[in-house]
């Protein structure tokens, strides 16, 4: 294999990871840009969508059905816990305390869906019957194509949904001022509501296709895959809907050309274990050099 | 009345000192468990707890030890975390434990060896095989062997299979991955193996390698050593290798075992993959068989791995070291079990002046998914 093709290979594979990560931060910055909380608990309800996805996808298969349909079921499950997870834990919290405390009840959640699911299913991974497996297009993967694909899809129709419906409307007002909004006759409760299934929702997608890649389940896969999209969120502008699509590909190549060249580049001082501290190394420079991200818009309050 | 009553009182109490050395005689021994039953490592604890669960109850069945005294043995949690396992391991020295199994892991065990050692307590871990667990401790043995050795091995089975360039695969961040691939290292220089590409990973945890193998196979390797658990050489490294276009040889070590209910569907992406074990499933000796079908009857196939073994025999050697020793005084009892020989399901051995088994590692070979006993090296 020669140093070009090796380098295409790499590239392929970065977008491979990356297309996983993009769909997982589109989920992050659509609740962000909407209530300004960072709900660290997404990673999570990716978690929650693959166990769905492994009870739902041997009973498709059963029935004769497309395994792929099982992303409905894991859609609702995971937009349920979404709400739920919003009107019990964030909304009280919300109205008593300010935008930190808001920000711990994401990371308590975060560990009390990873707790919970190692008592409902034990700590032992699951393996998820194969979804589906799409050859390869011209030399690239054809799930990774499948799973950009239905990124950017979303990206469109998120951007399309918030710009032109009423109730994307009524999200961009809630997330400009909260009290103006509620005089101007906008329920914001129920807004949040939407916005906390929706985004949900994308991590029920996102969990179709990580277990098309990775086909396996644990209670704690949720943590760093849910970190690696916060960073590329934050890199892609954080509440920005193209940003994430952009920083999860980015993200994605980083770790793949860094896990790929550093050892060679460096003469073995940096080796591919690093990768990760370099992908959170991105994270403190974007918010000491462009706390905006890439394509992130100017917003007055900063958490 | 009142005078009757306190002969009474009197007659009782005298009767009760009288019996109690009689009563002391049928009185179970007492014996702590310390292993991660709950965390991220939980599958490991269930598996040894069950496996000494088994072997007490077998025991105790048969009339337990010292002319009929039953074992009673008490099991703590230590989430796989050195201040939890401490705090168990004190506990458990407190409430008058005679001996302790345990732990699991190779970090956490070496924190109690050290513990032990300075109570005079006897620690016997099932499983624990970084290299200086029992080095330099009177009280402190093991039922398994050590991770050098283990590296060992995998350069002789990478010998056996007749190739030539090898490249290792390695968690850096994780002290069994990096120990195995130090030992790995060192004895394929001395086999006449050429390592042509070594890649890390930062933890054992990671999701994505295809980066690491798309190298590997660039490097032209003919076999890859990986030293990694069951929960991502199953789902992850392997089919991502096979992916990435390798097609050659796969090694791997104890932390392997289990693979079989983490593969992807198409169980041929396996063959040609070896790992060194502490037992093979499939030995035909009857007290294999015999650990197989009881272990499967009572807790299910899925947690049957070598760890739950290595916990059944470390029972039994503790009982052992209890008959020989004739009491249960926990210095007689180390006294016993310093250099003792036994023979169990992983092997017949004796414990060397460390305290840790001498013994043959069984490699398993993947045919379609299934393991299979390779050779005894």
């Amino acid at each position: 294999m020669d140093g070009l093709t090796l380098f295409i290979q790499q590239v392929f594979n970065g977008l491979r990871v990356g297309s996983v990560y993009a769909l997982i931060a589109l989920g992050y910055t659509m609740v962000y840009g909407i209530i300004r909380l960072i709900n660290f608990a997404h990673g999570d309800f990716i978690m929650v969508g693959a166990y769905t996805l492994f009870f739902t996808v041997p009973l498709m298969i059963s029935h004769g059905m497309p395994a792929w349909l099982s992303v409905f079921a894991a859609i609702a499950v995971c937009a349920t816990t979404g709400v739920l997870v919003e009107k019990l834990a964030y909304k009280p919290v919300r109205k008593r305390g300010n935008n930190m405390s808001a920000l711990i009840t994401a990371i308590a959640m975060s560990l009390f869906l990873e707790n919970m699911a190692q008592t409902l299913f034990g700590a032992n991974p699951k393996q998820v019957i194969t979804i589906f497996n799409l050859p390869n297009l011209l030399g690239f993967n054809g799930n990774t194509l499948v799973t950009i694909l239905i990124g950017v899809s979303i990206m469109v129709g998120l951007t399309l949904f918030v710009k032109h419906t009423k109730t994307g409307q009524a999200m961009r007002a809630v997330s400009e001022d909260k009290k103006a909004s509620l005089l101007m006759g906008i329920n914001v409760n129920r807004t949040i509501t939407i916005t906390f299934a929706i985004g949900s929702g994308l991590a029920a997608i996102a969990s179709l296709m990580y277990i098309v890649q990775y086909n396996q389940v644990t209670n704690l896969m949720g943590y760093m895959l849910g970190l690696k999209a916060f960073v590329a969120a934050v890199l892609g502008g954080i509440g920005s809907i193209p940003g994430a699509m952009l920083g999860g590909l980015l993200i994605g190549l980083v770790e793949s050309l860094s896990k790929a060249y550093s050892s060679t580049l460096t003469g073995g001082i940096i080796t591919s274990a690093f990768s990760d501290a370099i992908v959170f190394g991105i994270l403190i420079i974007v918010l000491l050099v462009k706390p905006t991200g890439l394509i992130g818009e100017k917003t007055g309050e900063k958490v | 009345m009142k005078r009757y009553l306190s002969i009474l009182t009197a007659v009782v109490l005298v009767l009760t000192t009288l019996l109690v050395p009689a009563m002391a005689e049928t009185e179970p021994v007492k014996i702590g468990a310390i292993a991660p039953l709950t965390g991220s490592l939980a599958t490991y604890g269930e598996s040894v707890t069950n496996g000494i669960k088994l072997a007490i109850q077998e025991i105790n069945d048969a009339g337990g030890v010292l002319g009929g005294r039953q074992l009673d043995v008490t099991y703590m949690d230590d989430k796989a975390d050195a201040t939890e396992s401490a705090n168990a391991f004190n506990k458990l020295v407190s409430d008058g434990n005679k001996a302790i199994i345990g732990s699991v892991t190779s970090g956490v065990t070496a924190g109690l060896a050290a513990l032990a050692n300075d109570q005079g307590m006897l620690l016997l871990t099932p499983t624990a095989t970084a290299d200086t667990i029992t080095d330099g401790y009177t009280s402190v043995f093991r039922a398994c062997f050590r991770d050098s050795f283990q590296g060992e091995v995998g350069a002789k089975v990478a010998v056996k299979l007749g190739v030539k360039k090898v490249a290792i695969l390695y968690a850096s961040g994780d002290t069994y991955s990096s120990g195995l691939y130090e030992a790995f290292k060192t004895a394929a220089a001395t086999q006449g193996l050429e390592i042509v590409d070594v890649e890390s990973s930062s933890t054992t945890s990671d999701t994505d390698y295809t980066t690491q193998l798309t190298n590997i196979v660039a490097s032209g390797a003919e076999l890859i050593f990986a030293p990694y658990y069951y929960d991502s050489i199953g789902p992850y490294i392997v089919p991502q290798a096979r992916a990435a276009g390798f097609t050659g040889y796969f090694v791997g070590a104890d932390g392997w075992d289990g693979t079989q209910n983490t593969m992807v569907a198409d169980k041929s992406l396996y063959n040609k993959c070896f790992y060194t074990n502490h037992y093979a499933p499939d030995d035909p000796s009857p007290i294999v068989q015999n650990f197989v079908k009881k272990y499967t009857d009572t807790y299910g196939a899925a947690s049957l791995t070598a760890l739950a073994a290595l916990a059944y025999d470390a029972a039994y050697m503790l009982k052992d070291a209890i008959e020989t020793a004739g009491t249960d005084d926990t210095a007689a009892i180390i006294k016993a079990m310093t250099g003792m020989s036994f023979s169990g399901v992983t092997g017949t051995f004796t414990l060397d002046a460390s305290g840790t088994p001498e013994k043959a590692a069984p490699v398993i070979e993947y045919v379609d998914g299934v393991a299979k006993f390779y050779a005894s090296i």
